[in-house]
């Protein structure tokens, strides 16, 4: 995962604080609204709240990439800070690659276009995503070490995420990525750019 | 040592003037201590950045001309090498050490090097000594006081030993006491034949230490002199070039505190984690409409004070007696208006008029334009906060006090950092509130401010409050300073 | 509020951190995450002990007893007291008590990995796994930085209940707005400012790091390690169908 460019393009100190401190903001905030899946009608609706509200950050994130490998590295942060928090691999792995092609998209308009840091935000939403997998695949484990939730709570959720659900919540990271994309891209009009700070 | 050559520089954005520089010419010998004095947007902080390379790898811009230290040209040297010949000590304690333990912080530059453990722990091991802070070792940053947070951050410039050391505005969030230990620290330094380069506007407790001092004004250099030349200027000119009294006591008017009213709180006491009592404090008294400064050292808890008062506090019981009624910590929310001291924490709308518009009951728009125009902020109605500059942002929170029909008003460090012209500014906007009836309390240690709003004026102690008149509180400090500072400052 | 910390003295038996950072990631996986399913309840019991044992040994006995009395409280609720509610209440509260006695083990582990790692231990274990600068700094540079962006929201959230503007209140579809661009703003400058000090104390050096805090395993060190070692290679064995 290191950026082995040649040494003008490469990460300098300040981008990899940049990239500590975004993630640090954009935790806190995912963080705060990924505590609403308690209720268990929220739970699917996460792959809608987080990308969205999530792409306000990120779009400010993106002012600051110039560089090959912040996307990524960040994508990356957010799967270890998954699975130390219990939500198991998937993330980490399913970002390890959204991670990737989020970079290159945005490469793709050199850092700088901003239809492209839309659909940026959009494919980095995808990791999200990740954490839903167990529920899906791994039905039974996941359940098990969850068995004092009750059946009831259990039943509701399992009812909530049938199977076919899942290239749907897929496709809502997506979406809901783009659509927070947007709406980060317009507060950033908005707010920061007035605020000196985008 | 230092050299700077036909430089150019502006921020950004091409429309803001502030911190530009213009036609920059400077050289700074070896073992020199220059001040950098001047109005806040002066470039006084453009310059340190110049030196310590801030200014273009961090901060971008429009630089021209050559800027030279060591030898080095600093444009085209990295940050991490320039890191090794110049040190810089920033303004903000809060935001300037990157790990939380101080040990490790004082370390952190020579790790950065890749230099030696034991050459490391001996070099440490030696700042520590030297300045006498075992005390302060091992323990979080988040658990020290301003004072002592400035002192760490002193320390850790201090063990990478470079040979330029700069300050740009260290002691705007320091106490009197603070401020002498600052003062020492930076007399080492220079002891040690170091060049330093310091950047501020509260001159009183460097004088004896300056070699030189450079007045700038709208980004030029206006005067470069001697500091026996500087030192005779009176006041009244230092006023006038926007810097703060050189000299930190003078003999007030006296303070006629006739019988008022008085607000009174009970039973502040707040303690942290490990049972330790920060304050406990059963009964002060507030005189109603009238300005008290809160005084009392750094780290004393002056603005947990305020939150309880306040109601912010919700581990904190305080009551408020005022008219013979009593009223409960939820309650005195609904009374009282905190002005922060970080304002970016309240204001949350994208214009200044939407600001005040949300504060009120009822909205009315043309009685919000009246407040607004009030405080001479009408002009900005349409601006969006954030974009405003500290002292605007300051009266647009205290827009949406009024707007909110609070009749107490908080302060907390209201100049912090803020040379005479906004000083001025701030005590103007006391008095106006004052005659409209408003209480106000206000945290500070800037007696020039506190003389300025002719306050009254409250000693906070962990368990004990004391009343001054102001005369006779001038008595007291002057005494007690006479032994703090050095004899040279008087 | 501090997340990683400061102090020698707090930290008991003295795990290294690199054990510390396994035993963590040992309860995510297995206590959190279920990983392993029933066959492995009994690892899952061990390790829910282990954050327990940790926190006895250091100085937070106080804290270890709190948290052991909520566990066993939820414990209690789910198997006595929840039986005998019905309906919606019955499945919400089950599900309460479950989230608090799944959650608390991996939240006591992490209390316990944070509050007795510092910043610069984090960063030489991390050496020592020959984890590239490039995760290296960001991810402590994170962890520095939460606490700050938390103390922020406080203070917004301070200000905002001082304005009596709360959420539900005139404008809700623009509380949101009004309370995630504070936090940003301000968030991002105190970020800002922290980058630039650290850079001038040259942090990104193209030079090897040395690290003055002496990190190394010990007995303790080793017994969890093996621990965790042995239920890995049970979970592995099961994975691959051969029965035990």
């Amino acid at each position: 995962m290191s950026t082995k460019k040649d040494s003008s393009n490469k990460l300098q100190g300040k981008d990899l604080m940049n990239v500590g401190i975004y993630s640090a903001i954009y935790f806190v905030i995912v963080f705060a609204v990924a505590m609403l899946g308690y209720i268990p009608i929220m739970m699917p609706m996460l792959c809608v709240l987080v990308p969205l509200i999530a792409g306000v950050p990120f779009m400010l994130f993106l002012t600051k990439v110039k560089k090959f490998g912040m996307i990524w590295i960040m994508s990356i942060i957010m799967g270890i800070l998954m699975l130390l928090t219990g939500m198991a691999q998937y993330a980490l792995i399913i970002g390890a690659f959204s991670g990737l092609i989020a970079e290159l998209i945005y490469k793709s308009g050199n850092y700088k276009s901003q239809s492209k840091a839309v659909l940026t935000c959009g494919v980095f939403s995808i990791w999200v995503w990740g954490n839903f997998i167990p529920l899906f695949f791994k039905r039974e484990s996941y359940w098990a070490a969850r068995q004092s939730f009750g059946e009831d709570y259990i039943n509701t959720l399992n009812s909530l995420m049938p199977i076919w659900l899942c290239p749907i919540l897929l496709a809502a990271a997506f979406v809901f990525g783009i659509l927070g994309g947007l709406l980060g891209k317009t507060l950033l009009k908005k707010h920061f750019k007035k605020a000196g700070i985008a | 040592m230092i050299r700077l050559e036909n430089v150019h520089f502006q921020y950004g954005d091409e429309n803001e003037n502030n911190g530009a520089l213009h036609d920059i010419n400077l050289e700074i010998p070896s073992g020199q201590a220059v001040l950098f004095c001047g109005e806040s947007g002066c470039g006084k902080t453009t310059i340190t950045r110049l030196i310590n390379g801030l200014i273009p790898h961090f901060y971008e811009g429009r630089l021209t001309g050559k800027i030279r230290v060591d030898g080095q040209e600093i444009q085209s040297q990295e940050l991490y090498d320039t890191a090794k010949i110049v040190g810089t000590v920033f303004q903000n304690p809060r935001s300037q050490f990157f790990n939380v333990d101080t040990r490790s912080e004082v370390a952190f530059g020579l790790e950065n090097q890749g230099i030696r453990e034991a050459e490391i722990l001996k070099r440490v091991n030696q700042t520590v000594t030297e300045f006498q802070m075992e005390s302060l070792m091992d323990r979080s940053i988040f658990e020290l006081s301003g004072g002592e947070k400035q002192k760490i951050a002193c320390a850790c410039v201090s063990t990478s030993s470079p040979e330029v050391f700069v300050l740009d505005e260290p002691s705007a969030n320091l106490d009197v006491h603070s401020m002498k230990l600052l003062h020492n620290m930076i007399l080492r330094w220079k002891q040690q034949g170091k060049t330093i380069v310091i950047a501020e506007h509260r001159l009183a407790y460097i004088w004896n230490l300056i070699d030189r001092v450079i007045f700038l004004e709208s980004g030029k250099i206006a005067k470069d002199m001697q500091p026996a030349e500087f030192l005779k200027l009176s006041e009244t000119e230092l006023h006038s070039m926007g810097l703060r009294s050189n000299n930190e006591q003078k003999i007030s008017k006296m303070h006629k505190a006739t019988d008022i009213k008085n607000i009174e709180f009970k039973d502040i006491t707040f303690g942290y984690k490990k049972g330790k009592q920060i304050l406990d404090i059963s009964k002060i008294q507030i005189p109603e409409h009238e300005i008290t400064a809160i005084i009392g050292h750094n780290g004393l808890g002056k603005s947990t004070f305020l939150r309880c008062i306040c109601g912010l506090e919700k581990k904190c019981k305080t009551r408020m007696i005022k008219n013979g009624a009593m009223i409960k910590r939820k309650k005195c929310l609904a009374e009282c208006f905190l002005v922060m001291q970080d304002v970016n924490h309240q204001l949350f709308t994208e214009s200044v008029l939407d600001e005040v518009l949300i504060s009120m009951e009822q909205e009315d728009k043309e009685k919000a334009q009246e407040i607004l125009a009030e405080l001479d902020l009408l002009e900005y109605a349409g601006r969006h906060p954030i974009s405003l500059s500290g002292g605007q942002k300051q009266r647009v929170a205290v827009a949406t006090a009024i707007a909110s029909e609070r009749d107490i008003l908080l302060f907390d460090e209201p100049t912090s950092g803020l040379d005479y012209k906004h000083m001025l500014q701030v005590s103007a906007i006391f008095q106006k509130l004052k005659a409209k009836g408003k209480t106000i309390i206000v945290v500070t240690h800037d007696m020039e401010f506190i003389e300025a709003i002719s306050a009254n004026i409250i000693e906070l102690n962990t368990n004990s409050v004391k009343n001054y008149a102001q005369k006779e509180f001038r008595e007291e400090v002057d005494c007690n300073e006479k032994e703090k500072l050095p004899a040279e400052v008087i | 509020m501090e997340v990683l910390s400061s102090r020698k003295q707090r930290r008991g038996i003295g795990l290294d951190p690199r054990t510390t950072i396994v035993l963590l990631l040992m309860v995510a996986v297995f206590v959190l995450g279920g990983a392993g399913g029933n066959e492995l309840i009994w690892a899952r019991i061990i390790l829910a002990c282990v954050p327990v044992v940790l926190l006895l040994t250091s100085n937070n006995k106080l804290k270890c007893i709190v948290f052991v009395l909520v566990y066993l409280l939820g414990y209690f609720l789910q198997f006595y007291v929840l039986g005998h509610l019905t309906g919606i209440l019955n499945s919400l509260m089950l599900a309460t008590a479950g989230m608090i006695t799944s959650f608390l083990p991996g939240l006591m582990m992490g209390y316990y990995a944070v509050s007795t790692t510092t910043v610069s231990e984090f960063v030489a274990a991390m050496e020592r796994i020959h984890m590239p600068e490039q995760v290296i700094i960001p991810l402590s540079v994170m962890f520095r930085f939460f606490p700050t962006v938390v103390e922020e929201a406080g203070s917004i959230n301070d200000a905002m209940r001082m304005r009596g503007i709360a959420m539900g209140g005139k404008h809700p579809g623009k509380m949101l707005e009004y309370r995630l661009i504070p936090i940003m703003t301000c968030s991002v400058k105190i970020g800002e400012e922290l980058s630039a000090a650290s850079l001038t104390r040259g942090l990104g050096a193209p030079v090897k790091r040395t690290n003055i805090c002496k990190i190394g395993f010990g007995l303790w060190d080793i017994l969890f390690l093996g621990l965790s070692i042995c239920i890995v290679i049970y979970w592995v064995l099961i994975l691959i169908g051969v029965r035990v």
